[in-house]
């Protein structure tokens, strides 16, 4: 098979997807299917968008294949305990179904809400995140992703982001009655791979709308690296009254031994002996 | 020291027999999930990947083991000794409490088999590692500061008091430390969802709120177990210490009042205080039964010498601060962009829930009555009891 | 055999489908050799194998990926320009084809009731035995005419239709007059070409009537009017649903159904009337272009307007700017054509739009008359004579229907005409890659007519609902595991090879035709030893070896010589015959004309039909892959329609049509006429041996009631009319 892209002027993978010409065929979910073995109960793409709008015979249609967006900053891969997600630097997001423990922080974390999980599957079955990997593997071999070589009308297109970038912008230049004049994806959650221009608001096209511009992972991972300075000072701290406290109570002690010698007739007091049981149970 | 419980008369009580049950259900739909997977056993799905039992098994389930890192910083940390009787009790609760998180994990985690590859597989980004390293250190410190009193009950004396001068004050600090860590970090599980958590509690704060919550919490166990376990095993209550104990919470209400509002005049999102529907609503009643109820309650002596005015008072905080884990961990926690079906816990996860708690019930009950768990009771009754002529001073 | 397919690897089935399925089939050697050769294979026998994909009849040029002796991809070939490097979702999932669980890889003889489905395995020689000796006795004791043979378009037809000729019957269905006999007819009488080619690289405007390409996708020419769009063209559709290719539209027309021809017909008028055609240019090659002004006088837009419910001043509009766009105007021939009586008319005013704007007069223009026959150049193995056949045909043509092409024939009539025994009684059926059960309209009938039969057989390669209600079922290897003939497409001739050898004992229709043609005593037919002789013999006037065809996966043409000067049309005065005398001669409108079609009573609704992207037909609902990401099939019902009648989204509902009821869950949408409901076809499986597709889905079938055009014989499907009602 010849090679079909040049990868060497790829610098950083990515998709743009271009809603004017989806026509809901569902070729791509079908191919991505077949490349990647996904089992018949899960898909690694689906159908979004409200499909059709507007009232009877005004009408408008919007549909996308929505998948893995392949962030700059992926939350996924901050979030999972055990790192199973990799971002390449070429810009695939990849996950390692080897390390996953199922914990589904990733489905949790994920702004786009893209993680699938195989929900029946036994133990022996080993359940796995069901995820697009921008067909890394048939990419690395010089093809395009089995959805983009797919595609009847060429609505997705694989290439360097900033070339796929210069092209949406050029398109919505062109037809500029035709498009919304903004490339999703260009700075959603920091920047993705997956690059979206449309002729209706992302939101009808079943994207999320209230994406920060800055990665989400960002405020999480500053603050989760304090943990470790913080827990050894907490640590510090608390020896320090552990230290503290026993001194004090010594002192209190030897003020209260003191005093019990100077009124013996007087009923023990009540805290101090008790303390003194104590005491001898628990110091050396 | 001697066992000097009551054994009640009924062995196999309805009550026992019914958890005996439960336990046995959680046991089956467990080997059943083992084998089909999550999905037949639960309403769980891709819009609702967490639900129940994380909100209910983790989230709850770590908060309510709060007792334990409090009662044993009161007891070791700041050398109050008095405090003593209720440091074991509180112990094993949060042992048996991190033992069922534990479990309850391998029913939840998609890959049971894979549960030890947080110890070779790290991502220090991640506060579900924080968690997880934290909560698997944690569970062995409980276990090492509750064994002795499992060596007490076989006498072995040497071993006991080895622990005793060696172990307990460093296992202590670093029991304060990792629940103070995991404490906090479940809060800060959802930093990373600003867009999914309702902004009446998302905040970059969460961390410190879900702290003070837990001291709080703590305390409200340690008065809510040593009431539940009096009634049941028939054994008297330290009043005098928990009195003491529920005096310290009006203090946590308090702060934990400002905090929470501080952060939310300070965020701009007071706004939301009452436009938000039903989950203005559900804020409004975490305030109340975290912090009004308790900060009115135990501001009163003599709610806190009253054991019902103790238990109320104790289960507004517990119930409040289980809400507050429940809003964090389900049900303030939306937008998910693909729901068509919903979340409403299935029948099977409820009852693995329960049954996994009354498995611990079954456990703590065991303990309780073979064990050395409560001190002595003569000598207590002598020196504890609420007829005593001498009252306590303050601030002990 | 397995429900569903939900292991990790769902393609490594063998040993999990109840033994029917063979681990690991290799590459035939002979493929694979001459893979190996060009270095299409590695050493292991990894790489890609070309052929094309069978899972519609646009047949895009495949490369197949095989690995240890599996298919696990295929591609579309580049080279290919029904592909161009692109398969649709139905080419994607061919693999589900091949592997499907429910395969028949035996040949099968029945041993309960018909549509017991209780057959058990027989061996190749006992069951073409069994076919062989049904059908001589037929032959010999009612005569050939007797036995009725079906079969819709695939490659290996043409030895399908020598076994019809050798044997000597009359009778042959086909599915064209189930989908495209108005376009045919209408296009033969007037352009002496059956259908037209289009071409949108300069197209300005386009004109569709139906023919909803981006759910009907012929993934070529889908792409095209994708980027033809994209690059500016205008798109007027008339639809009464608002289809994905009515959103691709500039302008969607909701238009009463059955009345397309008044709308065209009122465009003519506007064009003609205002002289907006140069009728001067294109006189010379019309017929009719002098009097078409006053025919067509009476078709005004207010007169369109009160029949199709579109806007007069719409209608002015749309015609003028067709008019303007001059050749790069292009009126859509359409395909599927099945609608209405009248859509011969339709067809035919279609027809005349194109002449008008000039663009089938223009070499290389939007529409082109220049197609090359199938078939042309390739060689074929000699055969005698056919015997004479003296009977009537079942279909009525031409004694009933004269103008109806004698290879279209009428597909409905045949069934009818078997209940009927007029003029004379059937008694076998034999089956090859169709299922009439489901496609003709009427199932009832059908069931019926299967009954009167002594004997049916079926080729098939699962046990769809034909298969179901048969006597004997020959298993055919799917189109990844055959060879076919040679297919030219352009100036290339494609092969399709077996990209692994037959699963289980499937056989291709090439051997079974042979097979059966020899013990009918008419081995003289079938002159080829094996699929690769008939190859070759078919390559030898190309002078070249099957082994580079089978590596590159076509042989190059030689081109054929064009001839210059004047256009001509293989009609009878070798003009456009706009006015047709034809037509006239036998008692037919020779113009364009105005037909009304019946109404739906107040309570009624047209019962539409029309493609999905993810489905062929009938064919394809087992097909694992498809059934994942195909909409659930429901019954379209206007929101306001639905509100009207207390019914909400997915209700159930009964549907009854004059001949048959369904029950259906439904879908309210706006995208759909109030007076419409519309049914996905293809659904409502009987076979049980379809495990995926059994029980899902209404069957339209079951609804349909037969009517046929008497001059094109085209069955009208939209023209049954069904009442809903909650169920």
């Amino acid at each position: 098979m010849k090679s079909k892209i040049d990868l060497s002027s790829i610098n950083y993978r990515a998709i743009l997807f271009d809603a004017t010409r989806c026509i809901d065929c569902r070729a791509c979910m079908v191919a991505c299917s077949v490349q990647n073995n996904v089992p018949n109960d899960v898909t690694r793409i689906w159908v979004a968008g409200d499909a059709v709008m507007g009232e009877f015979p005004d009408l408008e249609r919007a549909t996308m294949p929505y998948h893995c967006m392949h962030c700059h900053d992926p939350a996924c891969a901050s979030a999972c305990p055990v790192g199973a997600y990799t971002k390449r630097p070429d810009g695939p997001v990849l996950y390692d179904p080897n390390v996953c423990i199922g914990c589904r922080y990733c489905m949790n974390a994920c702004p786009f809400d893209v993680p699938h999980f195989e929900w029946n599957r036994g133990v022996d079955e080993h359940a796995e995140i069901i995820k697009c990997d921008l067909c890394t593997p048939r990419v690395d071999g010089g093809q395009e992703p089995a959805c983009v070589a797919t595609c009847p009308t060429d609505a997705l297109l694989f290439g360097d982001r900033y070339e796929l970038i210069q092209i949406a912008r050029q398109r919505i230049k062109d037809h500029p009655d035709r498009y919304i004049d903004d490339i999703y994806g260009e700075t959603e959650n920091g920047g993705t791979s997956y690059l979206i221009i449309s002729h209706v608001p992302f939101g009808h096209l079943g994207l999320p709308t209230d994406i920060p511009n800055e990665g989400v992972g960002k405020l999480s991972e500053s603050i989760m690296g304090a943990t470790l300075p913080f827990a050894a000072a907490w640590g510090t701290v608390l020896t320090g009254i552990a230290i503290g406290s026993r001194q004090l109570h010594k002192r209190k002690q030897n003020h209260a031994d003191e005093a019990d010698k100077v009124s013996e007739a007087a009923p023990a007091n009540e805290s101090a002996s008790v303390s003194e049981t104590a005491d001898t149970e628990e110091q050396p | 020291m001697k066992i000097k419980i009551r054994i009640p008369d009924w062995m196999l009580s309805p009550w026992v027999m019914g958890m005996v049950i439960l336990s046995a259900m959680a046991i089956l739909i467990s080997f059943i999930r083992m084998v089909v997977g999550i999905g037949p056993v639960s309403n769980l799905n891709d819009a609702y990947p967490w639900g129940f039992w994380i909100s209910f098994d983790i989230y709850t389930g770590v908060a309510l083991g709060a007792g334990a890192f409090t009662m044993a910083a009161v007891v070791y940390i700041f050398d109050l000794k008095k405090f003593t009787p209720l440091v074991r009790p509180s112990v094993l609760t949060g042992f048996l409490g991190y033992a069922m998180v534990a479990v309850a994990l391998l029913v939840d985690l998609g890959r049971p088999e894979n549960i030890w590859h947080m110890i070779i597989y790290q991502n220090h980004t991640s506060f579900l590692f924080e968690i997880g390293i934290c909560v698997m250190t944690y569970l062995t410190v409980l276990l090492l500061e509750f064994i002795p009193v499992i060596f007490e009950g076989f006498r072995w004396n040497g071993v006991v008091h080895f622990f005793h001068k060696w172990l307990t004050l460093p296992l202590v600090i670093l029991g304060v430390v990792l629940s103070t860590l995991h404490q906090s970090s479940l809060g800060s599980l959802t930093i990373i969802m600003p867009a999914k958590l309702h902004p009446l509690w998302w905040t970059p704060f969460i961390p410190i709120l879900f702290f003070v919550s837990a001291v709080i919490v703590g305390f409200g166990m340690v008065i809510v177990e040593s009431q539940i376990s009096a009634r049941a095993l028939h054994r008297g209550i330290e009043i005098n210490l928990l009195k003491v104990v529920a005096s310290w919470i009006p203090y946590g209400s308090a702060l934990y009042l400002i905090l929470r509002f501080g952060q939310l005049a300070v965020e701009g999102k007071l706004g939301y205080l009452f436009t938000s529907g039903v989950y203005s609503l559900l804020f409004w009643i975490e305030i109340l039964l975290i912090g009004i109820i308790p900060l009115v309650l135990f501001s009163q002596k003599k709610v806190r010498k009253s054991p019902n005015g103790l238990l109320y008072g104790a289960l507004s905080v517990v119930l409040g601060v289980v809400l507050n884990r429940f809003d964090v961990s389900w049900i303030a926690l939306g937008g998910r962009i693909f729901d068509t079906t919903g979340y409403v816990p299935s029948i099977s996860e409820v009852l693995v829930s329960f049954g996994f708690v009354a498995a611990s019930v079954l456990v703590f009950r065991y303990i309780a009555l073979h064990f050395p768990l409560f001190v002595d009771e003569e000598e207590y009754q002598e020196e504890n009891t609420i007829e005593q002529a001498h009252p306590v001073k303050a601030g002990d | 055999m397995t429900k569903t397919i939900s292991r990790r690897d769902f393609l490594k089935l063998g040993g999990i489908a109840a033994g029917a399925l063979a681990l690991g089939q290799l590459i035939p050697p002979e493929v694979a050799s001459a893979a190996r050769k060009s270095g299409m294979l590695d050493a292991s026998d990894s790489g890609y194998i070309p052929t094309m994909c069978e899972m519609c009849v646009w047949r895009c040029g495949v490369l197949a990926k095989v690995e240890n002796g599996r298919v696990v991809k295929l591609e579309g070939n580049p080279e290919h320009p029904h592909s161009r490097g692109k398969l649709c979702p139905r080419g994607q999932s061919g693999l589900m084809n091949t592997y499907d669980p429910d395969r028949v890889l035996t040949p099968l003889i029945r041993v309960g009731k018909r549509g017991e489905g209780l057959f058990r395995q027989a061996s190749w020689d006992e069951a073409l035995d069994l076919v062989a000796e049904n059908m001589l006795k037929i032959k010999n004791t009612y005569g050939p005419e007797a036995m009725v043979f079906s079969s819709t378009h695939n490659l290996s037809q043409v030895q399908f239709e020598n076994l019809l000729y050798a044997y000597g019957s009359p009778n042959y269905g086909t599915q064209r007059s189930l989908c495209f006999n108005a376009m045919i007819t209408a296009f033969l009488l007037t352009y002496g070409v059956e259908e037209p080619a289009r071409n949108y690289e300069d197209v300005e405007f386009i004109l569709m009537v139906g023919r909803n390409m981006m759910e009907a996708i012929s993934t070529s020419e889908t792409g095209e009017l994708a980027h033809a769009i994209d690059r500016g063209a205008k798109l007027v559709y008339l639809d009464p649903r608002f289809t994905k290719t009515a959103a691709k539209a500039t302008e969607w027309i909701p238009i009463r159904p059955g009345t397309d021809a008044a709308f065209l017909l009122a465009m003519i008028n506007v064009i003609t009337q205002n002289e907006l055609a140069d009728c001067e240019f294109v006189k010379q090659y019309v017929i009719g272009c002098d009097e078409i002004v006053d025919e067509m006088s009476g078709y005004t837009p207010a007169w369109a307007e009160e029949i199709t419910g579109v806007p007069a001043e719409t209608i002015d509009r749309i015609a003028r700017e067709y008019a303007a766009a001059k050749q790069n105007a292009l009126a859509h021939p359409g395909w599927r054509t099945s609608n209405f009586i009248n859509s011969f008319q339709t067809e035919r005013a279609i027809a005349t739009l194109n002449a008008m704007s000039g663009n089938v007069l223009t070499p290389g223009g939007c529409l082109s008359t220049e197609v090359a026959a199938e078939g042309a150049g390739l060689g074929m193995p000699p055969q005698p004579p056919y015997p004479r056949v003296s009977a009537l045909r079942l279909d009525g043509v031409p004694w009933k229907y004269p103008l109806v092409p004698l290879k279209l024939g009428v597909f409905q009539e045949l069934r009818d005409a078997i209940l009927t025994e007029d003029p004379y009684q059937s008694h076998g059926w034999f089956i090859s890659r169709q299922n009439p059960i489901l496609s003709l309209p009427d199932r009832n009938k059908t069931l019926e007519a299967f009954g009167k039969m002594d004997f049916i057989a079926t080729v098939d390669i699962i046990m769809n609902d034909t298969a179901w209600f048969s006597d004997v079922v020959l298993p055919e290897s799917s189109y990844l595991e055959r060879y076919d003939p040679l297919l030219p497409v352009g100036d290339k001739a494609f092969i399709r090879q077996p990209v692994i050898e037959p699963q289980g004992e499937a056989k291709s229709a090439l051997w079974i035709y042979k097979q059966l043609g020899d013990r009918l005593g008419l081995g003289d037919y079938f002159q080829y030893s094996d699929e690769e002789d008939y190859l070759n013999q078919q390559l030898a006037p190309l002078g070249i070896s099957l082994d580079e065809v089978k590596a590159q996966g076509y042989a190059d043409m030689p081109e054929s010589e064009e001839e210059e000067g004047d256009l001509t049309f293989n009609t009878t005065s070798g003009k456009i015959e706009v006015y047709s005398e034809t037509l006239k001669n036998n008692g037919f409108s020779p113009w364009p004309t105005w037909e009304e079609p019946p109404f739906p009573a107040e309570n009624e609704f047209y019962l539409l039909t029309g493609k999905v992207a993810q489905q062929t037909q009938m064919g394809t609902q087992n097909n694992l892959l498809l059934h994942k990401y195909s909409d659930e099939p429901r019954l379209w019902m206007n929101t306001k329609t639905a509100a009207e009648r207390g019914l909400v989204d997915g209700d159930w509902v009964l549907i009854t049509s004059p001949v048959g009821k369904a029950n259906s869950k439904i879908l309210v949408t706006e995208a759909i006429r109030p007076d419409c409901v519309y049914l996905t076809p293809g659904y409502g499986h009987l076979s049980k041996g379809l495990t995926t597709a059994y029980g899902v889905g209404p069957s339209d079938s079951a609804l349909h009631v037969t009517y046929t055009d008497p001059i094109s014989g085209s069955q009208a499907l939209s023209q049954t009319f069904v009442t809903v009602e909650k169920a």
